[in-house]
């Protein structure tokens, strides 16, 4: 009954005229700010963040939240319609949406995300109010060797995501990897492979680096390209957008999992909504019968990764308020909004300053429904968006990725890598080599490495100490089994593929 | 007539003296903040300016240009024009990046003019869930039968040069291990990963508060006055860790010496408001009464023990 008494002084304080409009301008602006490739929630909160000074704690900290997790509804909106992420976190939200949309299906796929971010956000939340102080104790006892067993993991698991060849996948991961090498080494401060230049000391940034690859990759493959699927307004009409009984049938169960796997890779500070989303769409292609289906417009694999990264949003808040530790760097502008009104976020925080607490679970509630009712007409006006030409659109895009590049740490060195990466985009695309397995290792690999190194540290260099650890051990093992399956029936389909090739010449 | 001679000179005195406030600022004058937007600099930074704001007159604008441990942001500050018009407003980072980076683009002791010590307080060292002793004297026995892993917010910050510096002072049984900034150092503090952590007082006292840590030392000769309670390192006969960690301003290199003395006046102005009091207050640290003259001094000086230390231990090598 206590819960429902907090609920009750949450929504008081949810629902007072201040911060319902501040919520709304939030939401609002997040849409915005996520549909617009390039300009993610960092800029947009960082630009937005001296006005806090003049605003209530709450009233503050529910803005900016809105637009934080409005973001990821309107970062999936350029990836199915243009095959652009609008976030970093909806890059492989392209893989299944954007050939969607080329099926004539775009109005279904951005219905569908809509429902799927309502979904995995109000999950979160639900975590969120019933079990933040028991998970930031449970996220506690992961240390390094446990991060490192996670990583190690989610790139084996999710190495296979793409559809092209295995070996090409792989390659690709590989690559990423190698990119990420770029930078201050974690444990010495040496700097790796910058050549002297102080910009490249922090190492290419993830998202100058989805931007390049993807948004201008894509910009620049379409020059001389013809527009191959003309799409139809009528794709926006409101009979032509519901989805089938089918898509509902094939939805629910990766809407659950994709809720699951994201609220729990949320709650760890030490993760993100970028490695939730690609575990997410992982899980879903290795459990689905007909895992050929995905990269082809699998409804599962728009929805699994649409759950997980609105749900991990709202989980993400449970480092950041129960321990006082952010998960990223917009979690600490969060923090620092709390900070510089005096308000300490920690254990106490949820006992101390309730109505804070429980009004800012209640406005995210209400900001959700916000972003429903929001977002559902504007579909129709998102699909029309493709009516503009190409030749007005992209080169509006292309400024608004140089413009979100730059604005993440003010560096015109972080344009050039935009534009460097544009070109390797490109130069893949013409190879025909996937882009979502280099992201994949560009995120979890310098994670591996550095969560790695640090393990062996505290194990004093003993890796039967880091293995023998149960829930990193557990963790390991799982990861070899998931590898030796993958490599035992990679053996036994090429066997079978050779007794099909030579049954019939037996048989003659 | 001497009335009358007395009368213009003090006249032509408060005229220039006028002038000479009124001089600087002339326009907008830009702080650079070498960290990202919420960060604990950034948010002693913002408020000061709306306090600057108001004594000269003229906007104060904070630009955020964080990367490469404060460098990228102190790099540039260091090209501007040494008007007084583009200042810095650094940690003690500015003293520690240069003794581990070696592509530094700047001369630390020619192309930088140290203006103002903003805020000072003494470096707190706190254990982890496992440390079972509750003060330095204690810790230290503790360390020799299980050596302990001192955390910090990365190689070459200033909670890592402290981590070497009680190292080689206390002659501890002790391995560094980096982390990617205090919060996660923190973290690994309470689930008994790691062993240590050291920080100013803004950064550990919360957690300290909340139970969360242990306050096992002020590293300083005495213990701070704002943190009775806390026994200081030279009571467990430690000698030699007496460093401060501090907030200040900086200038490029070569300004006007009384432009200097002025932009002083002005933030200690600024710094006794009761906006900055009251955060003062909260991060449990003391406003820097210093001199440029004398900030000076203790700039050189801990630019040289890090460059040292660095040496000696072999940080960044």
């Amino acid at each position: 009954m206590e819960l429902l008494a907090n609920f009750a002084l949450g929504l008081e304080t949810a629902v007072t005229p201040t911060n319902l409009f501040f919520c709304f301008a939030g939401v609002f602006l997040g849409t915005f700010v996520g549909v617009i490739p390039g300009v993610g929630p960092l800029a947009a909160i960082s630009m937005l963040f001296p006005i806090t000074f003049y605003l209530e704690p709450t009233a503050a900290l529910i803005m900016l939240a809105g637009i934080y997790y409005g973001t990821t509804y309107g970062g999936s909106t350029a990836s199915i319609l243009l095959n652009i992420p609008g976030a970093t976190s909806s890059a492989v939200t392209c893989l299944d949406g954007y050939p969607m949309a080329k099926q004539g299906r775009a109005g279904v796929a951005l219905f569908m995300t809509t429902i799927a971010s309502f979904v995995g956000g109000s999950f979160g939340i639900i975590i969120l109010s019933l079990f933040s102080p028991l998970i930031a104790e449970y996220a506690l006892t992961f240390g390094p060797a446990e991060y490192f067993s996670l990583m190690v993991l989610g790139l084996i698991a999710a190495s296979t995501i793409a559809n092209a060849s295995p070996s090409k996948g792989l390659a690709m991961v590989v690559f990423g990897m190698l990119i990420a090498t770029v930078g201050t080494d974690s444990q010495s401060g040496v700097g790796r492979f910058t050549f002297g230049s102080m910009s490249l000391l922090e190492g290419f940034g993830i998202s100058a680096m989805a931007m390049g690859l993807f948004g201008v990759g894509e910009i620049l493959s379409s020059v001389g390209a013809t527009r191959d699927a003309k799409i139809d307004s009528s794709s926006a009409k409101l009979l032509n957008m519901l989805p089938t009984k089918d898509d509902w049938r094939r939805s629910w169960a990766p809407g659950l999992r994709g809720s699951s796997i994201g609220s729990f890779i949320g709650a760890l500070p030490g993760t993100g909504p970028s490695i939730a989303v690609f575990m997410a769409y992982a899980v879903e292609k290795r459990i689905s019968k007909t895992p050929e289906r995905f990269g082809t417009g699998a409804i599962e694999g728009l929805v699994a990764p649409e759950t997980a990264n609105n749900a991990a949003d709202q989980t993400a808040f449970i480092p950041t308020l129960t321990l006082g530790i952010p998960g990223s760097a917009t979690m600490a502008l969060m923090l620092g909004a709390l900070m510089i009104h005096g308000i300490q976020p920690g254990p106490t925080l949820i006992v101390e300053q309730p109505s804070l607490f429980w009004g800012l679970i209640m406005s995210f509630w209400i900001g959700n429904l916000l972003l429903l009712v929001l977002n559902l007409p504007l579909i129709g006006l998102w699909v029309r968006l493709l009516l503009i030409p190409y030749h007005y659109l992209y080169p509006a895009i292309l400024v608004f990725l140089c413009i979100g590049a730059y604005s993440v740490r003010a560096n015109p060195a972080d344009v050039l890598i935009v534009l460097g990466f544009g070109f390797v985009g490109y130069a893949m695309r013409l190879a025909d080599l996937p882009a979502a397995p280099l992201l994949l290792g560009f995120v979890l690999g310098p994670l591996v490495e550095m969560q790695f190194r640090r393990s062996m540290v505290l194990a004093r260099g003993d890796v039967i100490d880091v293995i023998s650890r149960p829930i990193a051990g557990t963790v390991l093992a799982i990861s070899l089994a998931i590898l030796v399956w993958t490599l035992v029936g990679a053996i036994v389909r090429y066997c079978h593929g050779r007794k099909d090739l030579n049954e019939p010449s037996t048989g003659k | 007539m001497r009335t009358i001679f007395g009368a213009t000179l003090a006249a032509t005195l408060s005229a220039t003296v006028a002038f000479a406030q009124d001089s600087f600022p002339s326009g907008p004058v830009t702080i650079i903040v070498p960290y990202g937007t919420g960060g604990s600099t950034d948010t002693t930074a913002r408020p000061l300016a709306i306090e600057l704001e108001e004594i000269w007159g003229q906007p104060v604008i904070i630009e955020n240009k964080p990367g490469a441990g404060s460098m990228i942001g102190t790099t540039e500050m260091t090209q501007a024009e040494p008007d007084g018009h583009t200042l810095l407003i650094n940690t003690a980072a500015i003293s520690t990046a240069p003794a581990i980076q070696s592509d530094l683009q700047y001369d630390p002791e020619t192309d930088v003019t140290p203006i103002s010590l903003l805020i000072t307080s003494p470096y707190v060292l706190v254990g982890g869930a496992k440390v079972e002793s509750t003060d330095f004297a204690g810790f230290i026995e503790e360390a020799q039968e299980r050596p302990m892993f001192m955390a910090t917010a990365g190689p070459g910050s200033s909670g890592h040069f402290m981590s070497e510096l009680v190292i080689e002072a206390a002659d501890l049984p002790a391995d560094v291990i980096h982390f990617s900034g205090g919060g996660e150092s923190m973290t690994n503090l309470m689930g008994g990963h790691a062993d240590t952590y050291i920080s100013t007082t803004a950064s550990v006292m919360p957690y300290v508060n909340d139970g969360r840590a242990k306050a096992l030392a002020v590293l300083a000769p005495e213990r701070f006055e704002l943190l009775p309670d806390v026994p200081s390192s030279g009571e467990a006969g430690v000698t030699g860790v007496d460093i401060n960690g501090w907030v200040a301003v900086f200038g490029p290199g070569g300004m006007d010496p009384a432009l200097v003395e002025q932009i002083n006046d002005d933030f200690a102005t600024a710094m006794a408001s009761e906006r900055m009091t009251e955060q003062l207050e909260q991060n449990f640290a003391v406003a820097g009464d210093l001199s440029p003259a004398e900030f000076r001094e203790i700039y050189l000086r801990d630019l040289n023990t890090w460059e040292d230390l660095a040496a000696t231990r072999g940080i960044g090598q």
